[in-house]
């Protein structure tokens, strides 16, 4: 039985697409991005997150944490597992919401990613995807109501520099993509000064017809509580301001 | 020239001003705002005891109490507003119970001379000397009962008798039975006093208003106050006739009904007044502007309950062109208040949609939604025919009632299952056989026994509340009460009395808790359980080995289960128990705002609760009961544990702040509350709260004085609350993020 690895479960998720859904993060990415808010999503892999300041100081750590000083991050679900924990919202997703595979990667576990998605739409419930489209698959994008990707850095060489591969295929994918006739939420998150080339994903996106929103996500810091769990290095990247979100997003427009 | 905006600010700052003086005067309190205004320092009130025990009771004593606490209020008008009359004090707070003195009172040294005789030894809201229960008192202390005994005013007033009798139709009614029942005298006495007294309520405005106009020099104000003069005039003995009166008459009537036990029960505001806005209209002396004004002066004046929307006995839909502009003035004004939406599939969706809209924009905790099918179905599952069922609307916290018939004492009957459990973990101690199942068997035999003793209770109460605390004000608006010269307590129509369980969360977790670590995974033994309980969790990692047991309402958890079932054997013990007179009791879960104080005597409990904390709100889920705290979760967790006989289970629900008032946020919000009513959800108390706002106030509650919570089925001004109750509120928040 093919397994998947997840991260965490969120239901009553109302900032991952359409209406009420269940966001299900899935574990490991091949995308290691410097200010990624969830670097606990990175590794495919289970880990233990570290919170050293709830340690009661038992000494029985080898019986079991139960203070949440070391959280086991990852679980493993078989697809009907994964659906049963879907299906205890289904009431509440009406006709907008239903279930966002978010992560890390989730394309990167295609092969669970596929079953669970075929599952879902057996039960009525409408699925999306949350990707980088450093993956194209079309066996699952077609059967997606809607697709929200990023395009994070539009200049290659920065691309290259920040994330460790150039960005040619993500852009040939978003072309792939908008052949299928679903919708795209197109997203770029906003870390100052680095990625400022918001006008030139704008025209990028003038020449897709199914992108129906551009959405620049500013960058937040509370990844880095948890790579710091992870005892992995910190990076602190500059918080863009509300003024300078609203200065942005003058350029962020879909034709 | 003042518009009606200009005039809801200047009302709405005069509230804040009159919110933070009660703070001085009264010091905090954790409940409803009430809508009173501050004590002047000139009033003065002195009371008259007719009992031995320096108290005073029945007929002759609350009625002559009541005109000495009416007649001590002066005047409240407000040039500003078109509505005037204000209540600041109740005649229970003179009958020497120092429980329940407010701080100012016990601050005139004059008025505890009069009340001497007052003591901490016993409450005397109920004259124990004549109806002693001290058999029952051991049972009710180990059970942690709130007995209901010395409760009153938790029913509602049919107002339509009100607004076709008016004050003079009242006595003439009293008159007339009073010939009826000539063996009845002392009644129709109090009643004749009750009624005179709230007249010459209205002629002290009507001379205050007199002043005013003579002083007054804004000319659009001075209209306005010879306006108000004339309605006054218009209703002191008759009818009210126009939507201008008949809010007037209503402002009254609740002040007296507040003054004599703070009553707090409204009506259907879209359906009662929808007569007098249509006949202004079609007359040409009404314009939509004015009415929206006069309803926000009116819920201004007071934060009584009052439904809207909703459908009538066939099933069709009762929203109107009134149940918007009563939406709109709300908004207007925006204060705490209590205005709960009726929802039905028939209901008109748009206005459904405008109500949500309003929680999210405002942020204020209104209104409140309550689901009819489950409410009136459930009902009706007690025998009751469905046009009556659909007559009991919410009027209360978290309780409905039939305006005028029935008699259920809601919200003053609560057993707390927390404490029952606790009694039950004790017994099971020196067993030899220990496990959930047998605890659970013993958990049943004492609610049983809680339950019996609960009702001697309420029947004592019955057969005496009119010989304590007759409903003197209510009366004049129930059925048969004038007319058999009895008080409502003796001769209501249905007496429906609503118990509820108070700790489920608690005690779900706790068998939750047990089953998962104890009996399937082994990882604590039954004495390591009792030896963590007896020293109060002084080894730490049981604690959280039982605290981080999945718990209720995470879905699909052992403790999900156990909610269940502690709701079924709940449910029927409430209704198995055998009640005379045609009485029978109604199950719900709900705590009010009283979880600290319940909490404090509870002992240790094995979902991790420490002894004395307080005990889970409702039928809520404790908190972190889930990582995420999603609202879905929590809601369908309450959904499976309603009781399902017409009395609710209420879901209180703080939303995520960052909801906005947009088609996104209304489509979510109003999805949740659809599909909870779908699962079998009674009633929704939403709490849209701005983090900031609220941590803010929770260092200073100065900088946010117009801040409104939603506590538990009230709103209150989260200033006015004690730092205690505010930790509480936002730890709550806090854990459902």
């Amino acid at each position: 039985m093919i397994k998947g690895l997840i991260t965490d479960i969120q239901r009553a998720s109302i900032h991952d697409g359409y209406g009420i859904r269940t966001t299900i993060f899935f574990k490991g990415c091949p995308l290691s991005c410097p200010w990624c808010h969830n670097p606990e999503c990175i590794s495919f892999e289970k880990e233990i997150l570290h919170y050293p300041e709830k340690c009661i100081g038992c000494g029985k750590c080898s019986e079991g944490c139960f203070a949440g000083a070391k959280v086991v991050c990852g679980k493993e679900y078989t697809p009907d597992e994964l659906l049963c924990e879907i299906l205890l919202d289904k009431d509440y997703y009406g006709e907008n919401g239903g279930v966002t595979f978010s992560g890390g990667e989730p394309l990167a576990q295609k092969d669970f990613l596929k079953e669970i998605i075929r599952l879902c739409k057996n039960s009525d419930i409408g699925c999306a995807v949350e990707t980088s489209l450093i993956y194209y698959d079309e066996d699952i994008f077609k059967n997606l109501d809607f697709i929200m990707a990023d395009l994070k850095i539009w200049d290659g060489e920065l691309h290259k520099k920040y994330l460790g591969t150039d960005n040619y295929n993500i852009k040939e994918h978003f072309k792939m993509l908008d052949k299928l006739n679903i919708p795209i939420i197109l997203r770029t998150p906003v870390i100052p000064r680095i990625n400022q080339e918001i006008d030139k994903i704008s025209e990028f996106s003038g020449t897709l017809k199914n992108v129906v929103a551009y959405e620049l996500l500013p960058y937040h810091s509370l990844g880095t509580a948890k790579a710091k769990a992870l005892c992995k290095p910190i990076t602190e990247f500059e918080i863009p301001s509300k003024e300078y979100m609203k200065e942005l997003s003058k350029y962020a427009y879909i034709r | 020239m003042l518009t009606y905006a200009d005039r809801l600010k200047s009302m709405r700052d005069t509230k804040i001003r009159h919110t933070l003086a009660k703070r001085e005067q009264n010091g905090y309190t954790d409940l409803d705002d009430f809508g009173t205004v501050p004590i002047t320092p000139e009033y003065e009130v002195e009371p008259w005891y007719n009992s031995s025990n320096g108290s005073f009771y029945g007929y002759d004593g609350m009625s002559e109490n009541f005109c000495r606490v009416i007649d001590a209020h002066p005047a409240y008008v407000d040039p500003m507003e078109m509505l005037c009359g204000r209540w600041r004090d109740m005649l229970v707070n003179y009958r020497g119970d120092l429980h329940y003195m407010p701080d100012w009172l016990k601050k005139r040294p004059k008025t505890m001379e009069f009340m001497k005789t007052a003591t901490n030894q016993w409450s005397k809201r109920w004259d124990e000397q004549r109806f002693p229960y001290d058999d029952l008192k051991p049972f009710q202390e180990k059970y942690n009962i709130q007995t209901g005994i010395d409760g009153d005013a938790h029913f509602a007033c049919d107002y339509r008798i009100g607004f076709r009798l008016g004050f003079g139709g009242f006595l003439d009614k009293i008159e007339k039975y009073r010939k009826i029942n000539p063996e009845k005298q002392y009644f129709y006495n109090a009643e004749e006093k009750v009624v005179k007294t709230i007249i010459r309520f209205i002629d002290r405005h009507i001379e205050e208003i007199e002043r005013q106009i003579k002083t007054e020099k804004r000319t659009e104000i001075k209209a306005s106050l010879e306006k108000m003069l004339a309605v006054n005039k218009n209703i002191r003995l008759d009818a009210p006739k126009t939507f201008h009166e008949v809010c007037q008459w209503t402002v009254y009537f609740n002040c007296a009904s507040r003054i004599y036990t703070r009553d707090g029960a409204g009506f259907q505001l879209d359906g009662l007044l929808l007569p007098y806005y249509e006949n202004d209209i079609k007359n040409g002396i009404l314009d939509d502007e004015t009415a929206k004004f006069l309803i926000a002066n009116l819920l201004l004046t007071d934060p009584h309950y009052y439904q809207i929307s909703g459908v009538n006995e066939n099933d069709e839909d009762m929203t109107n062109h009134l149940s918007y502009l009563i939406l709109e003035a709300a908004d207007s004004i925006n204060i705490a208040c209590n205005l709960t939406v009726r929802v039905h599939e028939n209901c008109d969706k748009e206005f459904l949609k405008k109500a949500v809209y309003y929680l999210l924009k405002n942020k204020n905790g209104w209104p409140r939604f309550c689901n009819d099918k489950a409410l009136a179905e459930g009902y009706m599952r007690n025998g009751i025919d469905k046009r009556t069922a659909r007559e009991r609307i919410a009027v209360g916290c978290n309780w409905m009632c039939v305006p005028g018939k029935e008699f259920p004492m809601n919200d003053t009957v609560k057993i707390n299952i927390a404490k029952v459990f606790d009694v039950a973990l004790s017994e099971m101690k020196s067993e030899k056989n220990k496990s959930t199942q047998r605890l659970y068997e013993i958990y049943k035999k004492h609610l049983k026994k809680a339950v019996e003793v609960t009702a001697a209770g309420i029947n004592l109460h019955l057969e005496h509340q009119w010989e304590v605390t007759p409903e003197l004000v209510m009366n004049l608006m129930m059925e048969n009460s004038i007319e058999l010269g009895e008080d409502i307590s003796k001769c209501a129509e249905l007496y429906t009395v609503g118990v509820d369980g108070v700790g489920l969360a608690v005690v779900a977790d706790s068998f939750g808790a047990l089953e998962t670590r104890v009996e399937k995974e082994k990882l604590l033994t039954w004495d390591e359980v009792y030896t963590a309980l007896d020293s109060n969790f002084a080894d730490e990692r049981i604690r959280l080995i039982l605290s981080s047991t999945p718990k209720y309402c995470h879905g699909g958890t052992l403790s999900d289960l156990w909610a269940k079932e502690l709701t079924k054997s709940w449910t029927n013990a409430v209704k198995e128990q055998k009640m005379p007179k045609g009485r029978q009791l109604i199950p719900g879960w709900f705590s009010w705002a009283r979880t600290i104080e319940y909490g404090k005597n509870v002992g240790a409990t094995p979902n991790g609760r420490r002894s004395g904390e307080p005990v889970s709100h409702g039928a809520n889920p404790n908190p972190h009961f889930r990582g995420d705290g999603a609202a879905t979760a929590q809601a369908s967790g309450i959904a499976s544990v309603q009781c399902g006989y017409g009395n609710t289970a209420p879901l209180q629900l703080e939303f995520d702040p960052q909801v906005a008032a947009d088609e996104k946020g209304v489509e979510v919000v109003l999805n949740l509350i659809e599909t909870h009513f779908r699962q079998g959800g009674t009633l929704i108390n939403i709490n849209v709260l701005d983090g900031e706002k609220l941590l803010e106030a929770h260092k200073n509650p100065d900088l946010h004085p117009d801040l409104v919570v939603r506590v538990t089925g009230f709103t209150a001004y989260f200033a006015s609350l004690s730092p205690e109750f505010r930790q509480l509120v936002v730890d709550r928040f806090l854990s459902e993020l």
